[in-house]
């Protein structure tokens, strides 16, 4: 029962999230559109993004879960360690629970195009870090 | 003579089943519920140590059958996020009066909230919080809010999940919020005003108002979390205009488009945006 082979998971896509990412890409510069790619029980978006002077390339998975279970954003590009950059380059983005409303998701309120917001703020935080060493937004608590 | 659905038959869900199925005017149950009883489930359970090893389901089953030889009860083992079941549970939701919704995982809570309002049924929730400190009780109606409205509020405006979830595998650990679970105690009492306030909303229907859509019970005082034991908090829960789960007019796919026709429409969007 996910979002590819159930009712309820492919209604979501059909009037809600599929919609805002042809929104994405309407008119925006072709290589920095959002392309969808399905995979087996998951949907992957990939897309290119420039926070600041850098291009970077990104994917979010749309897992079966979703939207119940956050999507997951992991950056292609190669990326220097640095502060919350989980194991495969995945964004740490959301946490259960958190005081910042932006941290935690929300199945009623976020579609998919808010994890690509996220993406981008982190990466203009990572930008930021990189030249200076220091992450310009507060730790979530 | 009414028909209660229930799914999830744990240890939250169980003590909820009894006292329901105690009340004359219920007098058929399908409960939903693939698990098996297990040796760890036993210090919380209504069901006793000979029973592991047996499906919940029918020890569920055979425990109400045992104390109201007139109820129909019937079981089915399976996970409510099985494909397979669905086709079977639309039947049996049309014929329901009233729901429980005693699962344990926010992908079966929405997909039971998704089957509630497409069947226009009744039902309410009962969530323990880590460690016992304290519980929620919801209860929804058609057209009230959701259970995407009612978690995306609460998360806004309380904080009440600091503590982290119990982990089972290792009793007597270093962290007492993260090692010792609800007691059966509090699950029992969270489970009581679970069970009042399904007996109510199956007694008034739509007229049912009190004063409330969740309500929070703390049993135990936790710094930074409830500042004293025993206090409830009552939400009055709105439905929100943005909620991308329930809004009305959301959908840009008829209502009663086919699966095939469904599945149509999916290839040709995800071709759009650059699939296959």
């Amino acid at each position: 029962m996910g979002l590819l082979d159930s009712e309820i998971g492919k209604r979501r896509l059909l009037s809600i999230e599929l919609p805002v990412i042809e929104r994405y890409n309407d008119g925006r510069d072709a290589l920095f559109k959002i392309q969808v790619l399905r995979v087996g029980s998951s949907l992957i978006m990939k897309y290119r993004l420039k926070p600041g002077h850098n291009i970077f390339q990104l994917e979010t998975r749309l897992l079966s879960s979703y939207p119940t279970v956050p999507p997951e954003t992991r950056v292609l590009t190669p990326l220097k360690h640095c502060p919350h950059l989980l194991e495969g380059q995945s964004l740490c983005l959301w946490r259960q629970g958190s005081t910042r409303m932006t941290s935690r998701w929300d199945p009623a309120r976020f579609t998919c195009i808010f994890a690509v917001q996220a993406a981008w703020r982190w990466l203009a935080c990572y930008e930021v870090w990189h030249e200076t060493g220091e992450w310009p937004l507060p730790e979530a608590k | 003579m009414a028909h209660l659905v229930q799914v999830g038959a744990g240890s939250g869900g169980m003590p909820v089943l009894d006292m329901v199925a105690h009340d004359p005017r219920i007098t058929r149950i399908t409960l939903i519920e693939p698990d098996i009883y297990q040796p760890h489930n036993v210090v919380r359970h209504l069901f006793p140590r000979q029973a592991v090893g047996e499906y919940k389901a029918v020890l569920a089953q055979k425990w109400l059958q045992e104390r109201r030889c007139d109820l129909q009860v019937r079981s089915l083992v399976r996970d409510l996020l099985d494909p397979a079941i669905q086709d079977e549970l639309h039947r049996v939701l049309m014929e329901t009066d009233i729901a429980v919704c005693a699962a344990d995982n926010e992908p079966a809570k929405f997909h039971w909230d998704h089957l509630m309002r497409r069947h226009r049924i009744p039902w309410t929730l009962g969530e323990v919080l880590s460690g016992g400190i304290g519980g929620f009780v919801h209860w929804f109606v058609p057209d009230g809010p959701c259970y995407g409205c009612v978690a995306g509020f609460l998360q806004r405006t309380v904080e009440v999940e600091k503590a982290k979830a119990p982990d089972y595998s290792q009793p007597g650990g270093p962290e007492a919020a993260t090692t010792v679970p609800a007691t059966k105690a509090s699950i029992q009492a969270v489970a009581s005003l679970h069970a009042l306030v399904t007996l109510r909303l199956l007694q008034e229907g739509s007229a049912y108002q009190p004063g409330f859509t969740s309500l929070l019970l703390t049993l135990e005082r936790v710094p930074d979390v409830f500042e004293e034991a025993f206090r409830t908090y009552r939400f009055r829960v709105p439905r929100a205009d943005d909620c991308l789960i329930c809004r009305p007019g959301l959908t840009r796919v008829p209502a009663d488009s086919s699966p095939e026709e469904l599945d149509v429409a999916l290839d040709q969007a995800l071709a759009r945006l650059g699939n296959e």
